[in-house]
């Protein structure tokens, strides 16, 4: 089996790694960006734009698929 | 686009990762990498003490309420993530939108490089320890329509309970028919147990290191039984596909497996 970078699900795969992890700096020189966490939630209910996704290569497979 | 756009009064550092490079001076322009970042500013780095740090200039309080600009940011946010980690090998990556500011007297530049300064031993024996290393995502999922009858084969208790349902009259038979479905979410709760430290064991032998993530909702009738992060070498996938392999040929099971990833979830102090 090897692994993919592509599909629907897969993406929700990035955005739990991009959004909920990474190194967290505890300093306090750093900001977050506001309002990101709350649009966050949004993103995850509609997995994203498909055109965006697609916009940037992502999630080609399933476009085509359709 | 323009709306969106900060003034620049105040640039703060957008922080993509920490790698090891360049020593102090050797750091790469926006023209040298030609990578555009958020709102499409320019990726430059900054070098101190063996360490370089992939970053953009950004204002300190940007913001947006528009989901698809958003979902745009993280995308980026990921494609410079990977361009610089093709680049430099190895990553330590950070979560999206941490921005360094200016503080007390002290730009976002000399905050950031006294930060790499601070931490700069620590932030390299994690990147040694992440060379030549990768995420991956597995999660294992099950439909417990087709599981009931494999669980519970050879039940007596569950045998019998259907029997009695069959011969008793409708009132006492619906009862019956609630204490066999509260009898069977039993059932399948220990057998979902068992199967996770069954998979669990034959997959952490396989890679290097494993966290256990919340489990997602499926579509149903599936149900996630076990998300996994794991860092592994890339070039030392063989085993771990060939478990993967085994285990989405179980009947009723279905494997997910996605990487390479930049080693977010490792990255932690």
């Amino acid at each position: 089996m090897e692994p993919t970078r592509t599909g629907r699900a897969t993406l929700v795969d990035l955005l739990d790694r991009i959004l909920d992890k990474g190194l967290i700096l505890d300093a306090d020189l750093i900001i977050s960006l506001a309002g990101v966490p709350l649009i966050a939630v949004s993103l995850y209910a509609a997995i994203a734009g498909v055109e965006t996704m697609a916009r940037y290569g992502m999630m080609k497979e399933l476009i085509q698929a359709k | 686009m323009s709306k969106d756009l900060p003034d620049r009064t105040e640039n703060g550092l957008y922080l993509y990762g920490v790698s090891l490079g360049a020593s102090n001076g050797d750091q790469l322009s926006e023209k040298d990498l030609k990578l555009k970042g958020l709102l499409g500013g320019g990726i430059f780095t900054l070098a101190s003490r063996g360490l370089t740090a992939v970053v953009q200039e950004c204002d300190s309080s940007f913001s947006t309420e528009d989901p698809k600009r958003v979902s745009e940011w993280v995308l980026i946010h990921q494609s410079v993530v990977d361009a610089a980690w093709e680049k430099f090998e190895t990553i330590i990556p950070f979560g999206f939108g941490t921005v360094i500011v200016s503080k007390e007297g002290r730009s976002a530049r000399e905050n950031l490089i006294d930060w790499l300064a601070r931490e700069g031993e620590s932030l390299k024996r994690k990147l040694e320890k992440l060379k030549g290393r990768a995420e991956y995502g597995i999660q294992i999922s099950w439909n417990p329509e087709l599981m009931v009858p494999r669980v519970t084969k050879n039940d007596v208790m569950i045998q019998r309970l259907k029997e009695e349902i069959c011969s008793k009259a409708p009132g006492t038979a619906y009862l019956l028919k609630q204490r066999l479905e509260n009898l069977l979410s039993k059932r399948l709760e220990i057998a979902a147990d068992a199967y996770f430290k069954e998979f669990y064991q034959k997959l952490s032998g396989c890679v290097e290191q494993v966290r256990v993530e919340k489990v997602r909702k499926e579509e149903a009738p599936l149900q996630m039984l076990m998300n996994l992060s794991c860092l592994t070498e890339k070039r030392n996938l063989l085993n771990l596909s060939a478990e993967l392999d085994k285990l989405s040929k179980i009947e009723g099971f279905f494997v997910r497996f996605t990487g390479p990833w930049p080693p977010y979830s490792f990255v932690s102090v």
